[in-house]
């Protein structure tokens, strides 16, 4: 990890949600092609701290870097935070795709046009250009028959898995996946992870997914992070993280999912 | 008279002048007042309209100095009777700043007083509306477009504008039928609409009844005729959202239709 520069570098990050200190020194690095997936209790801060990562949210005190630039914020001479304009803020996001609990694909729009809004609207990507990547996306995620439907016809794992081929399409480095299957169904789990393992194991893709899906962290994930209380708890090897946790509250955490 | 009221004497139905009504109803007479209510019908919903856009911006800011002035306009332009503003504007104003040129065009053209006092008021009503409309955008949108790179900019045009409008389209249709209706209360400043000429025939040939059955049928005849659109817009844009992405994004549309077009019917 020491020797190539990380994709991810986030070093003692705070933040408060009014009183609630949410964050209290978060520090982590993921180098390329590394998979980290995030555990933790619900309200331990670990879907915050990926917001973070893409500045959805904003941070008190700290640094997150992805590939090398800062992200939301430049630093004065003095050393305080100063956000930048929504216009850069914009433009850091661009390489940093999202996939959200929710899918939170866009209801008004068929299945095509949720995945080359983007192209076209930020990268100035020309129509068909954008449209025959989009088929290939949909291709990889085993879905080009539904370019023409809108999201409303799709199944949950069928949006998510547009919802992932809408964020690759923006060609990112790093992958941010905040609770991708928590919202479906048992019986549609299945074909959303199937298109993360691919993701991570054919296009070796950067990923840092906050999941509980242990069997995923299990085959793919190259470590596995225990988030409680605002702090990293255990950051191990999934092998090491779930058969020999360090720490007691891994342990209980574990004893209560396993 | 009223004390009769509840027996009906069989010769008070047996009045009814048939040939009176059907003479007026067949005659010219209501179609140009018809063609004016219409025409003010349109210009005031789709000013008021355009004017709730940046007013429901404005309700939601968090600027204290741009959401307190909105507040006001809507506590005072909802919280009076319709009538009493056409009346307001168009005799009331000019007197207070003693007749200046500049409000001329209002204080001696009824029809542009009372188009402006019905845009006025509508402005109001619309900007509820829009603006339950865009509350009920999922935040999930948002986070996915800011996600993408989305500038605040297109997050507005390509995400936030037109789902809003879908879900105060439904509405907005209906504050149209309102309009159309409310155009009545112009009679007072003597715009020569349909009421005011119903008023006129019947003070001539007192066949009161009769004339305001045609007056009525004309109107119903607006109201139709909107109401079929309203029918043909919903389906439209009722198909491709029926089951919207989730069930959550789908009950706070239906929210959106209810709140925003129950609150608009209830106070005109």
């Amino acid at each position: 990890m020491a020797q190539e520069n990380p994709i991810v570098h986030a070093v003692d990050v705070h933040k408060r949600f009014g009183h609630l200190e949410v964050l209290k020194g978060v520090s982590m690095d993921v180098t390329r092609g590394q998979v980290v997936v995030i555990m933790g209790p619900s309200g331990g801060g670990k879907s915050t701290f990926l917001r973070c990562l893409n500045h959805l949210e904003k941070i008190e005190s700290g640094t997150i870097e992805v590939n090398g630039h800062a992200i939301g914020y430049r630093t004065t001479s003095g050393g305080r935070l100063v956000e930048e304009s929504a216009k850069v803020v914009a433009r850091q996001r661009a390489d940093i795709g999202m996939v959200f609990q929710r899918f939170n694909l866009f209801p008004h729009m068929t299945v095509l046009d949720n995945i080359t809004l983007a192209p076209m609207m930020v990268r100035g990507t020309g129509r068909d250009d954008a449209r025959k990547r989009a088929m290939e996306l949909l291709e990889s995620v085993g879905l080009p028959q539904k370019a023409e439907e809108y999201p409303a016809r799709l199944s949950g794992g069928q949006q998510q898995r547009v919802a992932i081929a809408r964020a690759l399409a923006m060609d990112p480095t790093v992958m941010l996946f905040d609770e991708p299957t928590s919202a479906l169904d048992p019986e549609l789990v299945g074909e959303v992870l199937e298109t993360m393992k691919r993701l991570a194991t054919e296009n070796h893709m950067t990923m840092v997914c906050v999941t509980h899906e242990v069997g995923f962290a299990r085959e793919v994930a190259d470590r596995a992070v225990l988030i409680d209380g605002g702090v990293i708890v255990e950051d191990a090897p999934p092998d090491r993280f779930f058969n020999d946790p360090q720490h007691q509250r891994t342990q209980q955490f574990l004893s209560k999912i396993l | 008279m009223t004390g009769s009221l509840l027996l009906i004497p069989p010769g008070v139905l047996a009045d009814f002048d048939s040939d009176v009504f059907f003479r007026s109803l067949f005659s010219d007479l209501f179609i140009q007042p018809t063609l004016l209510v219409i025409a003010i019908t349109l210009i005031a919903q789709t000013t008021g309209i355009i004017l709730g856009f940046p007013l429901a911006l404005g309700r939601i800011s968090k600027n204290r100095l741009i959401r307190l002035p909105v507040d006001a306009y809507l506590y005072v332009f909802r919280g009076t009777p319709l009538l009493l503003q056409v009346l307001f504007l168009s005799d009331g104003l000019a007197l207070l700043f003693n007749n200046p040129v500049i409000l001329d065009p209002i204080s001696h053209n009824a029809v542009i007083a009372g188009t402006l006092a019905l845009t006025l008021n509508e402005a109001a009503y619309m900007t509820e509306i829009i603006r339950s409309g865009l509350e009920a955008i999922d935040p999930g949108q948002i986070d996915a477009a800011r996600a993408l790179g989305m500038t605040p900019w297109q997050i507005n045009r390509r995400i936030i504008i037109p789902q809003t409008m879908r879900i105060a389209l439904p509405p907005t249709v209906n504050e149209y039928i309102n309009m159309s209706k409310n155009t009545s209360l112009l009679t007072v400043i003597s715009v020569n609409e349909i009421l005011a000429t119903a008023g006129r025939q019947y003070s001539a040939n007192y066949r009161v009844f009769e004339i305001l059955s045609v007056a009525a049928l004309w109107y119903l005849l607006i109201t139709t005729i909107l109401t079929l659109l309203q029918k043909q817009v919903e389906r439209r844009f009722g198909e491709r959202q029926e089951a919207a992405v989730r069930p959550n994004f789908a009950r706070r549309m239906f929210t959106g239709f209810r709140g925003g077009g129950g609150a608009g019917t209830e106070a005109h």
